[in-house]
């Protein structure tokens, strides 16, 4: 009899040590969904970077769990249930309940006994995982699902920043390279620049090698002092070309404007008609002006030829100042690294109002608002502003509203007259603004207020 | 002290006893399955009865078919407005003794049998409803300032019609409360009416056999109160009684049907009567132990007549047997 009593006690016992397991199982689920939903929804509330995108999930599964253990802990009334529910399947009619009840006061009645060799009897064969297997609800069924979309969204989402910078750090070499790589790819194939195409892409794979292994910020600046050599020499191997540092940039791209004009121009005047209209494309006549050449003593055959050789040559030249910027910022950028770590390392507290931000970036603070007073700046999100036809409308705004990007300088402006003419500027500007407004950069409400602009300053003048 | 081996001995005996009043009560009564193991569950449990049906039902039938199978004594009373408590205690009569001498002789009422069929009880005054009732409580009755003992086993069945209310005396709720079970008597179905006129109509049934004795009753009674009862199943049986109730005492296990319409849920005498059933019925069945479904299958007729319901409840035409259902349904096994 006591054979029996204590293989009951047993074959019960692993019964409700089955039933805590899944318990802690079930919690477990539940922390873990609840965990993974407030990983889904941290990145719509707050921006986060790969890297600390593990934290919130991590944080809230160890917040949870113990307060979900403490609220659903094993009970009395628990045990009662496991055995209540074992009674139901085995049809024992609580059999079991009261077994377990005798074996717990040690009952030696003689009734008592009959129940516990009844109950005995009818649970040798008990498998409880059989009987009770695990069941993981609706919630476990939605684990797997949970995990799968928020790892897109971790690598796929651009809420979430670039992996190694967290909330609060600037974001390292590799990262700024690889941005930087990027914009100049676009570019350079928009602009067609084989060479600074070339470069462009190297300079990616250098970033994407340094973020995947993890490269050390210096061993990135040896690299790209490699890179800027490899570039002055083939800005050295190219040579000057025709224009000189008089011809600027958009000189250079009105140019290459003119010359497909002129190549138009060849292509559908009949006879002589394509000299009088040449002769109303300025950078081309001054070119021919250069080379003592006029556009009415060439052929259509010369012309022709004229025009392949400048387009090369402006082409040329673009490439190469292309690559000057580029060995810049890549000069900039290690100086920056550089820099920072001088920071980091004689000013710890990171008081920087002598030198200003290293990275060219205006830091937010007083008279970082653009169109307010120095000081002003109230960090209250702005309303969109009232804009009436025919009037001068000022958009303000300030450093730190969405997302931005650019490269930026740091020099001081040299006294004299400025080499550009304001219509210059101006058209320059112009055409960034509606290259800029073809993007999804822009919110579609403001690109309307950022046209008319413009062509209230074209009106102005 | 006894052994296991008695234990199932009781058990299987019990429940051997109790199949064969069955079957020997099938062969006058048609239907009523329930009915008779209701009231041999009253019987063995020391309960009494109250018994509602229309007229013609074969109550009178049924109780006198089981004092016959038990072999104990049984008697009728037909209760009317002019029945006095002696007509059912009996009274003293004057008598001579051997010597001449005029005496005060004891002339004992029915309800010294065994078995009392209290024919609408309701059709009495609540004087003489009350001397049975006394009767029912302490077994036994006081004549002239001298207590007789009523023989046990001691039962009554009492009924109640319940079309005819005109000339009637409702018995109070605090004497209804002592009964321990109150059992409808629902028409029969077509094929059972079928086989009562085939039974009824044709030559009469042989006698019943004795099967059980008083003395075999009380072993039996004895046994029912020494059925185990697990705290789980318990707590189930208070919880359910707890839910009848409307007001605060429910400890928040209140049933919202029973919030609505129960002016006074179950006395503390409805629990006890619920758990003896319960008690009983698993000894009948051939288990050493109370279930979950014992006690479910004894709450109406232990709990229909102490639930006492509202105005609104009798307008809207809730019944006891409806809150029950409810509160069976809403009430979990296990808290």
């Amino acid at each position: 009899m006591d054979a029996d009593r204590a293989a009951l006690e047993t074959r019960l016992s692993r019964l409700l040590g089955w039933e805590k397991r899944k318990r802690c199982e079930a919690i477990l689920t539940v922390a873990l969904f609840y965990a993974l939903l407030g990983a889904l929804a941290v990145p719509l509330l707050v921006s986060v970077s790969r890297g600390w995108a593990w934290v919130a999930p991590v944080a809230i599964f160890i917040l949870l769990t113990p307060c979900l253990y403490l609220a659903r802990r094993w009970r009395d009334r628990d045990t009662a249930r496991a055995l209540a529910a074992l009674d139901r399947a085995l049809h024992l009619d609580e059999r079991a309940t009261t077994a377990w009840e005798f074996l717990r006061r040690n009952e030696t009645q003689a009734v008592a006994l009959l129940v516990l060799r009844q109950a005995s009897d009818r649970l040798k064969n008990l498998d409880a995982r059989a009987l009770f297997p695990r069941s993981w609800g609706w919630r476990g069924w939605l684990l797997a699902p949970l995990a799968l979309l928020w790892l897109g969204m971790l690598y796929f989402d651009p809420r979430f920043e670039p992996q190694g910078a967290g909330p609060g750090q600037p974001p390292s070499l590799s990262q700024n390279l690889r941005e930087f790589a990027r914009r100049l790819q676009e570019k350079a194939q928009r602009e067609g620049l084989p060479r600074t195409l070339e470069a462009a892409r190297e300079l990616e794979r250098i970033a994407q090698r340094g973020m995947a292994a993890g490269t050390t910020d210096e061993q990135i600046r040896s690299e790209l002092a490699g890179i800027k050599k490899k570039l002055a020499a083939e800005r050295n191997a190219a040579g000057k070309g025709a224009f000189g540092p008089a011809d600027s940039r958009q000189q250079l791209e009105d140019l290459r404007a003119e010359v497909e004009a002129a190549r138009e121009l060849l292509k559908q005047a009949d006879g002589e008609a394509w000299q009088d209209r040449l002769s109303g494309l300025k950078q081309i006549e001054k070119q021919l002006d250069r080379q003592g050449l006029s556009a009415r003593a060439l052929n259509r055959g010369e012309m022709q030829a004229f025009l392949d050789k400048l387009e090369q040559a402006v082409a040329g030249e673009l490439d190469r100042r292309s690559l000057q910027e580029t060995e810049q910022f890549l000069q900039q950028l290690m100086q920056r690294g550089q820099g920072l770590q001088r920071d980091a390392r004689g000013r710890p507290d990171g008081n920087r109002e002598e030198d200003g931000p290293d990275d060219g970036k205006r830091e937010a603070g007083p008279g970082a608002t653009a169109g307010e007073e120095p000081g002003t700046n109230t960090g209250k999100a702005q309303p969109l502003p009232d804009v009436k036809g025919g009037l001068r409308t000022q958009v303000k705004g300030s450093i730190g509203e969405g997302e931005r990007s650019g490269i930026f300088f740091k020099g001081k402006p040299a006294p004299g007259t400025s080499g550009l003419s304001q219509d210059e500027v101006i058209a320059s500007y112009r055409r960034q603004a509606e290259a800029e407004l073809n993007t999804e950069k822009i919110p579609e409400q403001l690109k309307d207020t950022i046209k008319n602009y413009f062509l209230s300053l074209e009106k102005a003048q | 002290m006894d052994s296991v081996e008695d234990i199932e001995q009781r058990i299987a005996r019990a429940g051997r006893s109790f199949a064969e009043v069955k079957a020997e009560m099938a062969r006058r009564i048609v239907g009523h399955e329930a009915l008779i193991e209701q009231v041999f569950i009253a019987l063995v449990c020391g309960g009494h009865c109250l018994l509602e049906g229309v007229p013609g039902l074969g109550k009178t039938l049924m109780v006198r078919s089981l004092g016959e199978i038990l072999s104990l004594s049984f008697s009728r009373v037909q209760f009317t407005p002019d029945l006095m408590p002696a007509d059912i205690t009996g009274t003293n009569l004057l008598a001579d003794d051997p010597s001449g001498r005029k005496i005060f002789e004891f002339q004992r009422g029915p309800i010294f049998a065994n078995i009392v069929l209290a024919d609408e009880i309701n059709r009495a005054t609540p004087k003489t409803q009350s001397a049975l009732l006394e009767a029912m409580q302490e077994a036994s009755v006081t004549v002239g300032g001298k207590g007789h003992h009523l023989e046990s086993p001691f039962m009554v069945l009492a009924t109640q019609n319940p079309l005819e209310m005109e000339g009637t005396y409702p018995l109070p709720e605090a004497q209804v409360d002592r009964f321990f079970f109150k059992l409808l008597l629902e028409y029969p179905g077509r094929e059972e009416l079928s086989r009562i006129a085939d039974l009824t109509t044709a030559a009469p049934p042989g006698a019943l056999r004795e099967i059980l004795d008083g003395a075999a009753i009380l072993e039996i009674r004895s046994w029912v109160r020494e059925v185990p009862l697990a705290e789980t199943v318990k707590d189930y049986a208070v919880r359910l009684i707890l839910a009848t109730h409307a007001g605060p005492e429910t400890d928040g296990s209140g049933v919202e049907i029973a919030r609505r319409f129960v002016l006074y849920g179950s006395s503390p005498r409805g629990l006890q009567s619920l758990i003896l059933a319960a008690k009983a019925r698993a000894l009948l069945s051939g288990r050493p132990n109370v279930s979950f479904e014992d006690i479910r299958s004894v709450v109406t007729p232990s709990l229909r007549h102490r639930v006492i319901l509202n105005l609104e409840a009798d307008a809207e035409g809730i019944s006891p047997e409806k809150i029950l259902a409810e509160v069976v349904r809403q009430v979990p096994e296990v808290s």
